[in-house]
C-alpha cells in the first residue's frame, strides 16, 4: 500500500469546479413525451364501456354519470372517474380502452390541500386535458382482439344457382376465438330490443357450456335459430369493439350456441310449462311477435291457440325471408320448441273468413293481434297498373309456397331495404336456374351510404350479379304499344332527407334514366291488412296515424284486445320478439287481475 | 268569345276573378275532405281530418278578406294571370277517389292539390299590388309550401316504409 | 495497519449446536439493533447484533418490515392485473420481475414474444442492471463513510432513469414488459442520448476507480473482510457476483442464455478473494459489461418490427394447467419466477426466487460473528441485497 493509493483519491477534487447537477426547480420540470402522468379522456369519443374500470387492478376507476353526457345507442353516458390515491399509473386502462379516448398527459406534479381533489373525472376541466404530450398506446389496442373470426360462406358462384343456406356457422374453435374478443361491457344489451344477455351467453361459448348458453337465450328469445341467422343485429352496431376493429359477431355466436344444442335437449333444458291455469288466449298471426307471446303465455300455463291464415307458421320469417338466409328447418325447430310448450297453431285459418273476431272474443279470455305487414305498397307511378309489375312480398310468399312465379330475363327492382335485396337475390337465383344468367337492376331512393338494407346484403347482392343504382326516384313504368313493360324511368335524387332526418326527396329532373327490363318489382314498403277486424271493430278501435292505437303495454282501446309486432310497431324480428314478451306480460297481468277480482 | 276566355288569352284577369276562383278552390277542398271523412276507413281518417281542418282555415281567411273594404276597392283591377292558373282552376272539380280510398290515394290527391295551390299563390303574391290581399297571398303561398312539404314527408313515411 | 483481529478466546465456547452460549446478565455483552432505520442497512430490514466491545459475536436478521403479500395478492389478480404488481417486488431493479413474469406466462400460454421485444427486453434488463450497480457502488462507499460515491452514482443513475422515462414512460416502475412483448418502440434519437449517458457514466466510474478502488482506506477496510468460503456457495445458495467474487464463473446469461444474450459478446467477470473488495471489483467490472452490452444491443437490435405478439383478450385470459420456472441473471444473482396455473383466469401460485432472500438472511447471519461493528454495514452492502425482494 503505497503513497499513490493515499493521494490518488484526491484527484477527484477537480469536481469542485463543476456546476451542480441537481435540478433547482423540480416542480414544473417537464416529463418525457410518453410519460404516464395524470389521465386525459376525450369525453366525446369515450363510450362509457367501463373496460378501463374492469382492468384496473387497484379499483381506482369508477364509471360515473357526468352532466351533459346522456346515454345513447352504443354509449352508456358514463365516464371514468379516477382515484389517484389508488392509481398505480400502469396505464392498462389506456391500453385496453376500446375507443382510444383514454390517454395520459405527462403532468405529474400537482399540489393540493384537498385530498378529494385527487379523485376526478378526466376530461372535464383539468388544465392538462388538451395537452398533446403524455402516454398513448402505440397503434391500435392489443389487449383484446380486433379482427372478427371469419365466417365461412358459400362463394357467389356456388350459391347463385340454388336456395341453399349461404352461411356455414362457426366451428367450436372459431366460436371460442370470436367469443374471446368480447369485453363484456354490455352496451349491446341496452341496444337489443329484447335485451338478450349477450355478454353472458358469449361467456358461455368461451366456457363451452352450451346448456347454460341455451338457457340464457331462451330467457329472452325463443327465436334464436332465426335471430342467429337473420337478426338485424343492432347490438353489433353498438359493440364497443367496432371502434378500432370489427364488432363481435354476436349474431353468429348466438347461432353457434343453438347449433350446438340438439332439439330434444333444448326442450329438456327449458323444462315443462307451469300447471294449466284454465285461461285461454287467442293469438292472431303466427309470426315472431305472436309466437313469442304464445311461448310466454304457454310457459305460464295458459291455453294458447294461434290462428294463422297461411299454410305454415312463421309469418314473415317464413314468407318474407328467403331460404338461403333462413332455412325452413331452422325455423321449424324454433317453432317446434314453442309447440312443445303446448301452444296450438291452427294454420290455414284466416280470421274474418274461417273464424270471426267475435268468436275469438267469446271463446277466449284475451285476444292478441300480431298480424304483421303483409300488404305490399306500390309507388303508383304511371304504368304500375297491369301485368309485368309485381310486389315483392307477394312474390316472396309465392316462392315459399313453391309456386311458379312470373320471371323475366331482365328485371327491375324498386327499393333499397332488405325486402328489395331478398326479392332481387331470390329472382336472381330463379333467373340463373331458368336462363343460366342473372339480369337484375335495383333502384333505390336512398344513396348507397343510407341504404336501409344491411350492408352485407348489399355486398352479397352485388356479388350475385345484382346491379344497384342508388339515389334514383321512380317516375314511370315504361310500356310499349302492346302494354308490355319495357323498363323503369327514374330521376336522380338530389337529397332524400330533410334536416330532421325525415323523408323529403328532391329530384334532379335533368338526370333521367330508363332502366330496361320486362318486369318491375316494387319493394318499397308494406302495410298491415286490417280488414280482418271488420267494419264495426275498425270503427270501435282507436287509431294512431294509420295504426291501431296501443299504449306502452300494448293494450288497444278495447279491453279484450291486444296488439303487437310489425303491424303496430315494427320493424324487425327481434323487435317483434321483444313486443311479444311485453304483450304476453300485459295479458298475464290482466288475467291475474281478473283472478283476484273473482 | 266570353270575357273570361278573352282575359285568358290576354294573360290578364281581374282581381275579382282570381279572388273568386281561390275562394272556390278552398271551399271545394274543404267540402271534399269533409265529405270524404266518413267514406274512408277509420284507420286513415286522421289524415283526411287533418286535411279538412287546414282547408277550413283558408276558407275563413277568404271570407274575412271579402268583407275588407280595402280588398273590395281593388276588385276590378287587372293583374297578370298566373301560369299555374289552369291547373289550379281544374282543382275546383274534385276527383272521384272511389268508394273507400286508401291513405296513398288520398295523399296523392292532396299532394297534387297543394302543389297547384303553392304555384298559384306564389305567383299571385308577386303580382298583386301591396295591401291586405297581397299579404293574404304571401301568407297562403307560405302555408301551401309548408303543407306540401309536410305531406310529402307523410307520403314517403307511409308508403316508402323502407322495404323492411 | 487498520485491520481488525478478533480474539475469540475471551468468549464462551460454542455449545453442542454450534451456537454461542451468551448470558446477557453478565454485563459483558450488549444487544444492538442496526436498522430498520439506519444508514448502514440495505433498506427496510434490521440486524440484531450481540456485541462484546466493538466485536460482533452474533447477528440475527429481522425482516418483515416491508412485507406486502405480493405472492398472495397475485393469486387474486387476473394474469394481466399481475403485470402492474410484479415490478414492485423489487424497487431498485424492478424490470427482472416484469421479464420473469411475462416469460413465465408466455411459456405456459404458448406465446412467443416477437424478436423486437426480445431485444428490447434485453436492453431494459441491462439498463436496470446498470442502475442497480449504481446503487451498489454508491452504497458501498457510503457504508464506509465515502459519501461522494453515493452522490455521483445517484446522479448517473438519474441520467439512466431519464432514459427509462423517455422509453417506458416511467422512472422507477417501468411497467413496460407485458406478457406477449413490450409496450412500445425506441423513441427517436434514443441511441444518441443513451450514448451521452454511458459516456458520462464512464467518466464518473473512472473517478470511482480513483476515489474508491485506488483508495488505501477503502482497500484496507474491505480486503480480507467478509470473506465467504466458496464451500458455502452451494449450501447457502450463493449466486451472482457474490459467487463470482469467489472464483465461480457462473452467469445465467452465459450458462443458460435467455432473450438474446447468445447473440451478444461479453465476458463474465470474476475475482478470487471472495471478500468485500473482490465483490466490489466484480460489480465494477459488471457495470462496464452492462455499458458495453447496452451499446451492442442498440447497434444490433432490429429497428422495426412488432412489439407485441397476438395475445388473447386479457379480460378473460385463462391459462391451461401447468407450471414453469423462469430464471435470469439479475445484478444480485439468480432471479426466478415459479408460476403454477390451474386453467382458470388467475395464477394458482407465484413464487418469486430473489437472491437477496439467501444472501441477506442466512448468509449474513453466518458471516457476521467475528466482525467489527463498523464493518457490518460494509459487509451487508457488499452482499448487495434488497429487502423488498426478500419479502414478497
Amino acid at each position: 500500500m503505497g503513497l499513490r493509493e493515499v493521494l490518488t483519491p484526491f484527484t477527484v477534487w477537480k469536481h469542485v469546479f463543476d456546476d451542480p447537477v441537481t435540478i433547482k426547480q423540480p416542480i414544473g420540470r417537464p416529463a418525457a413525451e410518453r410519460y404516464r402522468g395524470f389521465h386525459q379522456n376525450d369525453l366525446d369519443t369515450c363510450i362509457g364501456c367501463g373496460t378501463c374500470e374492469a382492468i384496473c387492478q387497484n379499483g381506482a376507476i369508477d364509471m360515473v354519470a357526468v352532466a351533459g353526457y346522456d346515454p345513447e345507442k352504443g354509449n352508456s353516458g358514463l365516464k371514468p372517474q379516477i382515484d389517484y390515491g389508488r392509481c398505480c399509473w400502469c396505464a392498462l386502462c389506456v391500453d385496453v380502452c376500446m375507443t382510444g379516448s383514454l390517454t395520459m398527459s405527462n403532468e405529474y406534479t400537482w399540489v393540493d390541500t384537498d385530498p378529494d381533489a385527487f379523485r376526478f373525472v378526466p376530461g372535464l376541466e383539468e388544465p392538462w386535458k388538451d395537452d398533446e404530450e403524455g402516454y398513448e398506446r402505440e397503434g391500435k389496442r392489443v389487449l383484446s382482439g380486433i379482427e372478427r373470426i371469419h365466417m365461412e360462406e358459400m362463394e357467389p358462384e356456388a350459391r347463385i344457382g340454388n336456395f341453399d343456406e349461404i352461411v356455414a356457422g362457426y366451428s367450436r374453435a372459431e366460436a371460442i376465438l370470436e367469443a374471446d374478443r368480447c369485453v363484456e361491457c354490455g352496451l349491446c344489451v341496452a341496444t337489443c330490443p329484447a335485451h338478450m344477455s349477450i355478454p353472458d351467453y358469449i361467456a358461455a361459448v368461451r366456457d363451452q357450456d352450451y346448456d347454460r348458453g341455451l338457457q340464457l337465450l331462451y330467457e329472452t328469445n325463443p327465436f334464436s335459430e332465426v335471430c342467429g341467422r337473420v337478426c338485424t343485429h343492432k347490438c353489433e352496431g353498438s359493440c364497443a369493439a367496432l371502434h378500432e376493429g370489427d364488432p363481435i359477431a354476436i349474431r353468429w355466436l348466438k347461432r353457434h350456441i343453438i347449433d350446438e344444442v340438439p332439439f330434444d335437449r333444448r326442450i329438456e333444458l327449458i323444462g315443462q310449462p307451469a300447471e294449466p291455469t284454465g285461461r285461454k288466449v287467442a293469438i292472431i298471426g303466427a309470426g315472431p311477435a305472436g309466437l313469442t307471446a304464445a311461448f310466454d303465455l304457454a310457459r305460464a300455463g295458459h291455453g294458447v291457440v294461434v290462428y294463422e291464415a297461411l299454410a305454415h307458421a312463421g309469418g314473415m320469417m317464413r314468407y318474407g325471408i328467403p331460404e338461403y338466409r333462413l332455412p325452413y328447418d331452422a325455423l321449424d325447430r324454433d317453432i317446434g320448441v314453442i309447440e312443445a310448450m303446448g301452444v296450438e297453431i291452427r294454420t290455414n285459418c284466416r280470421v274474418g273468413r274461417d273464424v270471426t273476431m267475435d268468436e275469438l272474443r267469446r271463446d277466449h279470455d284475451a285476444v292478441v293481434l300480431t298480424i304483421g305487414l303483409h300488404m305490399g305498397r306500390s309507388t303508383r307511378v304511371p304504368g304500375t297498373e297491369g301485368a309485368g309489375v309485381e310486389k315483392a312480398v307477394d312474390l316472396l310468399r309465392r316462392i315459399t309456397d313453391g309456386e311458379k312465379v312470373p320471371l323475366a330475363e331482365q328485371i327491375v327492382v324498386i327499393g333499397g331495404g332488405n325486402v328489395a335485396m331478398d326479392i332481387a337475390r331470390s329472382m336472381a337465383r330463379l333467373q340463373k336456374a331458368e336462363f343460366g344468367k342473372v339480369g337484375i337492376t335495383l333502384t333505390a331512393l336512398e344513396d348507397i351510404d343510407h341504404f336501409l338494407a344491411d350492408p352485407e346484403e348489399v355486398v352479397e347482392s352485388r356479388e350475385e350479379g345484382v346491379k344497384i343504382f342508388d339515389a334514383r326516384g321512380p317516375q314511370e313504368v315504361m310500356r310499349d304499344a302492346e302494354g308490355k313493360v319495357t323498363g323503369l324511368r327514374t330521376w336522380r335524387v338530389k337529397s332524400i332527407f330533410d334536416a330532421e332526418g325525415r323523408f323529403a326527396p328532391a329530384y334532379d329532373q335533368s338526370d333521367e334514366r330508363v332502366h330496361a327490363g320486362s318486369m318491375v318489382i316494387e319493394a318499397i314498403g308494406q302495410a298491415a291488412d286490417t280488414s280482418l277486424l271488420g267494419a264495426a271493430l275498425t270503427e270501435a278501435l282507436e287509431w294512431n296515424r294509420g295504426r291501431i292505437k296501443i299504449d306502452t303495454a300494448f293494450r288497444t282501446s278495447e279491453p279484450w284486445l291486444f296488439a303487437a309486432g310489425d303491424a303496430v310497431k315494427g320493424p324487425d324480428v327481434i323487435s317483434a320478439v321483444a313486443d311479444g314478451h311485453r304483450v304476453a306480460r300485459t295479458v298475464m297481468e290482466k288475467l291475474a287481475a281478473r283472478e283476484v277480482a273473482q | 268569345m266570353s270575357e273570361t276566355n278573352k282575359a285568358k288569352l290576354t294573360g290578364k284577369a281581374t282581381v275579382r276573378e282570381i279572388f273568386e276562383t281561390a275562394t272556390e278552390f278552398e271551399k271545394v277542398a274543404h267540402r271534399f275532405y269533409t265529405e270524404l271523412i266518413p267514406n274512408v276507413s277509420k284507420d286513415i281518417r286522421w289524415l283526411v281530418e287533418e286535411l279538412a281542418e287546414e282547408e277550413l282555415e283558408h276558407v275563413e281567411l277568404f271570407t274575412n278578406l271579402s268583407k275588407n273594404p280595402e280588398v273590395d276597392a281593388i276588385m276590378a283591377a287587372e293583374i297578370a294571370r298566373p301560369v299555374a292558373d289552369g291547373k289550379f282552376s281544374d282543382c275546383v272539380h274534385t276527383p272521384d277517389l272511389g268508394p273507400n280510398p286508401d291513405d296513398q290515394a288520398v295523399l296523392q290527391y292532396a299532394l297534387m292539390r297543394e302543389s297547384a295551390a303553392m304555384d298559384q299563390y306564389t305567383e299571385l303574391a308577386q303580382s298583386t299590388p301591396a295591401g291586405p290581399l297581397k299579404d293574404a297571398f304571401v301568407f297562403l303561398a307560405n302555408e301551401e309550401t309548408k303543407h306540401k312539404a309536410e305531406l310529402e314527408k307523410i307520403y314517403y313515411e307511409t308508403v316508402h316504409s323502407g322495404g323492411v | 495497519m487498520f485491520s481488525f483481529k478478533p480474539d475469540r478466546s475471551q468468549y464462551p465456547a460454542p455449545g453442542p449446536d454450534g451456537k454461542l452460549q451468551i448470558d446477557l446478565e453478565t454485563g459483558k455483552y450488549l444487544k444492538l439493533w442496526q436498522g430498520p432505520n439506519h444508514p448502514g442497512i440495505t433498506g427496510n430490514m434490521s440486524v440484531e447484533l450481540t456485541v462484546c466491545g466493538d466485536e460482533v459475536v452474533e447477528g440475527k436478521t429481522h425482516v418483515g418490515y416491508l412485507h406486502r403479500g405480493f405472492e398472495k395478492l397475485m393469486e387474486r389478480r387476473t394474469f394481466i392485473q399481475v403485470f402492474p404488481i410484479v415490478c414492485r417486488v423489487c424497487v431498485p431493479e424492478p424490470d427482472f420481475n416484469e421479464y420473469c413474469y411475462a416469460a413465465a406466462v408466455e411459456d405456459l400460454a404458448g406465446i412467443e414474444a416477437p424478436e423486437y421485444a426480445q431485444w428490447m427486453r434485453t436492453l431494459i434488463l441491462e439498463m436496470g442492471r446498470f442502475n442497480s450497480y449504481m446503487m451498489f457502488l454508491g452504497g458501498i462507499g457510503g457504508a464506509l463513510g465515502l459519501g461522494i460515491t453515493g452522490q455521483w452514482m445517484t446522479y448517473v443513475r438519474d441520467l439512466m432513469l431519464d432514459r427509462f422515462e423517455e422509453l417506458t414512460g416511467a422512472r422507477i416502475y417501468h411497467m413496460f414488459i407485458l406478457p406477449g412483448g413490450v409496450r412500445g418502440h425506441l423513441p427517436e434519437g434514443f441511441e444518441g442520448r443513451m450514448e451521452e449517458v454511458l459516456d458520462t457514466a464512464e467518466r464518473y466510474l473512472a473517478d470511482i476507480d480513483r476515489v474508491m478502488f485506488s483508495n488505501s482506506v477503502f482497500k484496507t477496510r474491505t480486503k480480507g473482510v467478509g470473506v465467504i468460503d466458496p464451500a458455502l456457495f452451494e449450501p447457502y445458495g450463493v449466486t451472482g457476483p457474490n459467487a463470482r467474487a469467489g472464483g465461480v464463473a457462473k452467469d445465467l446469461r452465459k450458462d443458460s442464455p435467455y432473450l438474446v444474450y447468445d447473440q451478444l459478446d461479453f465476458e463474465v467477470a470474476t475475482a478470487t478473494d471472495s471478500d468485500i473488495f473482490a465483490r466490489a471489483t466484480v460489480r465494477r467490472a459488471d457495470v462496464q459489461t452492462s455499458i458495453d452490452l447496452i451499446r451492442q444491443i442498440l447497434k444490433k437490435m432490429p429497428k422495426t418490427g412488432p412489439a407485441m405478439a397476438k395475445i388473447p383478450n386479457v379480460l378473460h385470459w385463462k391459462i391451461p394447467r401447468g407450471e414453469t420456472y423462469i430464471k435470469g441473471e439479475c445484478s444480485r444473482g439468480e432471479y426466478g419466477y415459479y408460476l403454477v396455473t390451474d386453467g382458470t383466469g388467475y395464477p394458482r401460485r407465484i413464487n418469486v426466487r430473489g437472491p437477496s432472500y439467501t444472501h441477506a438472511m442466512a448468509l449474513l447471519e453466518h458471516l457476521i460473528p467475528g466482525t467489527n461493528i463498523s464493518d457490518v454495514a460494509a459487509l451487508m452492502v457488499s452482499l448487495h441485497t434488497y429487502p423488498p425482494e426478500i419479502e414478497r
